[in-house]
């Protein structure tokens, strides 16, 4: 697993719930043992992004092992990254280098975001599914792992269907909202905090009517969930109860709320509103 | 980015505006890069959720990302992500490692983060060209 910067330091929540889950799937993960950053905040300034991204690569391609990713923004990274290490002049360029640290990017591993191996396993779930939330759940996607359409295809780029499918086996109704397909604004709060919280505020309001409102990307995690509080609350920011996917998708197998990093007021405020 | 260069990447634009339409920072009353391709003055790179929305809706297929990104180079970057960049180039991550980090992880259950050693680090983002990375 490569649970990108955000969620190996900020957000072991996310990562517990995710493996808690998979196992109940028979899926064990392992983290990539000195993964480093995806590379995205390099791209912006230099093409040695693609060096980076492709030591990610290289050391999962070493263990034999398909890469799992948490975040829109990881995915989408390393997903371009390989395409473009397709082109053999850049990847012999980025080979180079790795060999300096004993490493050899080769293509040979899989990329694909949480809401992608769910789907591969909808039938294995829906077993697993042992309790109906009863819950309005408006779903917000992450978007970056959807797009560009050249390199990811598994879903619908613009309207992405998966994730709703996915929560739908909880039992719980999926909400239509009219913000459910506009990014969260998480990327956009590292270059101007204002706008960044005006469309999670924006986002938040939309969504109103639910009571969860599940995501699964560390990026839209931290705006929705944890910055919340700057938002200055109003048109319903400060109320639903925000988690993740694997955290809803838990509850939904029964599992206990603090085995899947969900603190005891919003397992409070869960069990008020679905009773 | 040269005005050739940018040409050529806006070869096929025809300024329909639909990049715009969809873009959430347009939608907030900000500029994003898509005010640019829509001929207008008032814009920044850096104002960009990077939701690849425009770059989707695109019918004319221009690869907008590559415009933001040459534009960037040329731009002043904000903190936020200078500060990101220069947490890359020291340790191999976006946000600082402190020793919290592992308690977090302890507490959840979670295995302590096997860091990427500093000398790869040096090796990955530095290489031969040394010191050619900004920050």
């Amino acid at each position: 697993m490569f649970p990108g910067c955000l969620v190996l330091q900020r957000m072991p929540q996310y990562e517990k719930a995710t493996k808690r889950v998979l196992t109940e799937l028979d899926i064990h993960l392992e983290n990539i043992p000195h993964a480093a950053c995806c590379g995205a905040p390099l791209e912006s300034f230099t093409d040695r992004w693609l060096h980076l991204a492709a030591y990610n690569l290289a050391l999962a391609e070493r263990l034999g092992r398909d890469v799992l990713t948490l975040c829109g923004n990881c995915t989408n990274t390393l997903l371009r990254a390989q395409a473009a290490l397709d082109e053999p002049a850049l990847r012999s360029d980025v080979n180079e280098t790795l060999d300096e640290i004993g490493l050899r990017f080769e293509g040979r591993t899989t990329v694909k975001h949480l809401v992608e191996l769910l789907t591969d396993y909808v039938e294995d779930l829906r077993e697993k599914v042992t309790r109906k939330l009863s819950l309005r759940v408006a779903v917000t996607h992450p978007c970056q792992a959807f797009r560009p359409h050249e390199i990811s295809s598994f879903d619908d780029p613009l309207q992405p269907q998966a994730m709703r499918r996915i929560v739908g086996l909880t039992g719980a109704e999926v909400v239509d909202y009219d913000a459910e397909f506009d990014c969260c604004g998480s990327t956009l709060y590292l270059a101007d905090e204002g706008l960044g919280l005006e469309a999670g505020r924006r986002k938040l309001a939309s969504a109103a009517q639910a009571d969860v409102l599940v995501d699964a990307c560390g990026n839209c995690q931290l705006l929705l969930e944890r910055l919340r509080p700057g938002m200055g609350g109003g048109a319903g920011t400060g109320r639903m109860v925000v988690l993740t996917l694997p955290q809803l998708l838990g509850l939904a197998m029964g599992i206990d709320p603090g085995e899947l990093g969900i603190g005891p007021a919003s397992a409070r405020e869960l069990s008020r509103r679905s009773s | 980015m040269s005005e050739r260069d940018l040409d050529a990447l806006l070869e096929n634009c025809t300024q329909c505006g639909l990049c715009r339409e969809v873009c959430i920072v347009e939608t907030l009353g900000a500029h994003s890069i898509t005010s640019l391709l829509c001929g207008e003055e008032q814009y920044s790179s850096w104002l960009c959720s990077s939701c690849w929305r425009c770059q989707e809706v695109c019918p004319q297929g221009v690869d907008i990302h590559a415009i933001i990104m040459e534009k960037r180079r040329e731009e002043e970057p904000p903190p936020g992500h200078e500060a990101n960049l220069v947490n890359v180039l020291r340790s191999g991550y976006a946000l600082p490692v402190d020793s919290g980090v592992n308690l977090s992880r302890t507490f959840h259950g979670l295995e302590p983060v096997q860091l990427i050693p500093a000398k790869w680090v040096e090796i990955l983002l530095q290489g031969r060209e040394g010191g050619k990375t900004r920050g």
